[in-house]
């Protein structure tokens, strides 16, 4: 078990931000990922239609959206539409408390990026800290074999 | 001619878009904990009650709608026209007349602050505000 990807997709599904978790990704394991993340954005619509009944209060957190062969797709949905993907190597257990987790740690950064004045809404995020951190939070699930937060003996 | 110079149509929409983007990034931290909102309805009344809380330390007084995208927020105690001297009652016309056009150049802010909260969360709208009886205000939300 492990994070492979992370994507965070604006209001009108425009691509904010893709990484991938590999070393060293090739071209086409991005168009995979991007692929992958696409058919996520119709499974979180699709979730959030079926929550619209009368009563239930609805959760950002949309839970796992769709499995495919290599990944587990997790999604979460702010209030301000902006939607955050995480893709999950297909193997072991995936605790959903630590999914949850995950994605709040990763909503809160997002915010504080929002918060820079240098950033644009809508556009790309660009931002080494916004990078940065994001590595150490998704350090939490490193994925088997990554190099990230790991320790070399 | 220099105060039609600081407080034109210019400075206003100057003012405008300095609120709109403090509102988006407003809006985004305070429903970071918050379940998701519904429809406009819903919206509104988040930024009626929490939103005014943390900007204004109270809540919207009144909100009126006519359910036709229409929705009047008005608040008695605007607490930023709150250290604003209101003409006496019974003043003539032409002095209160002053007063409300010197208060609506304060309120350009705010109301760009509403205006960019409530687009950020899903409802694309036009924001008037009107300071019709210092230090009360009405901001008037039309849903495009």
């Amino acid at each position: 078990m492990g994070i492979a990807a992370v994507a965070f997709i604006g209001p009108q599904n425009n691509p904010l931000y893709l990484r991938s978790m590999d070393p060293s990704p090739s071209d086409d394991q991005y168009m995979k990922l991007h692929y992958v993340v696409h058919c996520a954005l119709d499974a979180v619509e699709e979730k959030v239609l079926l929550k619209r009944g009368p009563s239930d209060s609805q959760d950002a957190y949309l839970g796992l959206l769709y499995p495919t062969e290599d990944y587990r797709v997790y999604g979460y949905l702010t209030n301000s539409h902006v939607k955050i993907i995480l893709l999950f190597d297909d193997e072991g257990t995936i605790k959903n408390e630590m999914v949850l987790r995950v994605f709040r740690r990763l909503h809160a950064l997002y915010v504080d990026t929002a918060s820079n004045p240098f950033h644009s809404f809508g556009l790309p995020i660009r931002s080494g800290r916004f990078e940065a951190q994001l590595e150490g939070i998704v350090a939490v699930a490193p994925k088997p074999g990554a190099s990230l937060g790991g320790f070399m003996t | 001619m220099f105060h039609e110079k600081q407080s034109g149509p210019a400075a206003a929409a100057a003012l405008e878009a300095v609120g709109y983007r403090v509102g988006q990034q407003l809006a985004e931290r305070y429903t970071r904990d918050k379940p998701r909102l519904g429809d406009a309805l819903e919206i509104i009344k988040f930024v009626c009650k929490d939103f005014w809380q943390a900007l204004f330390k109270k809540q919207v007084d009144n909100l009126k709608t006519n359910h036709r995208g229409v929705y009047v927020l008005q608040d008695n105690g605007f607490r930023w026209l709150q250290r604003l001297s209101a003409p006496p009652p019974g003043s003539d016309p032409a002095r209160e007349e002053a007063a409300r056009q010197l208060a609506l150049s304060y309120l350009h802010l705010p109301a760009g602050i509403v205006r960019g909260a409530l687009c950020h969360l899903g409802v694309s709208c036009t924001v008037e505000p009107d300071p019709k009886q210092l230090p009360s205000c009405t901001f008037t939300v039309r849903v495009m």
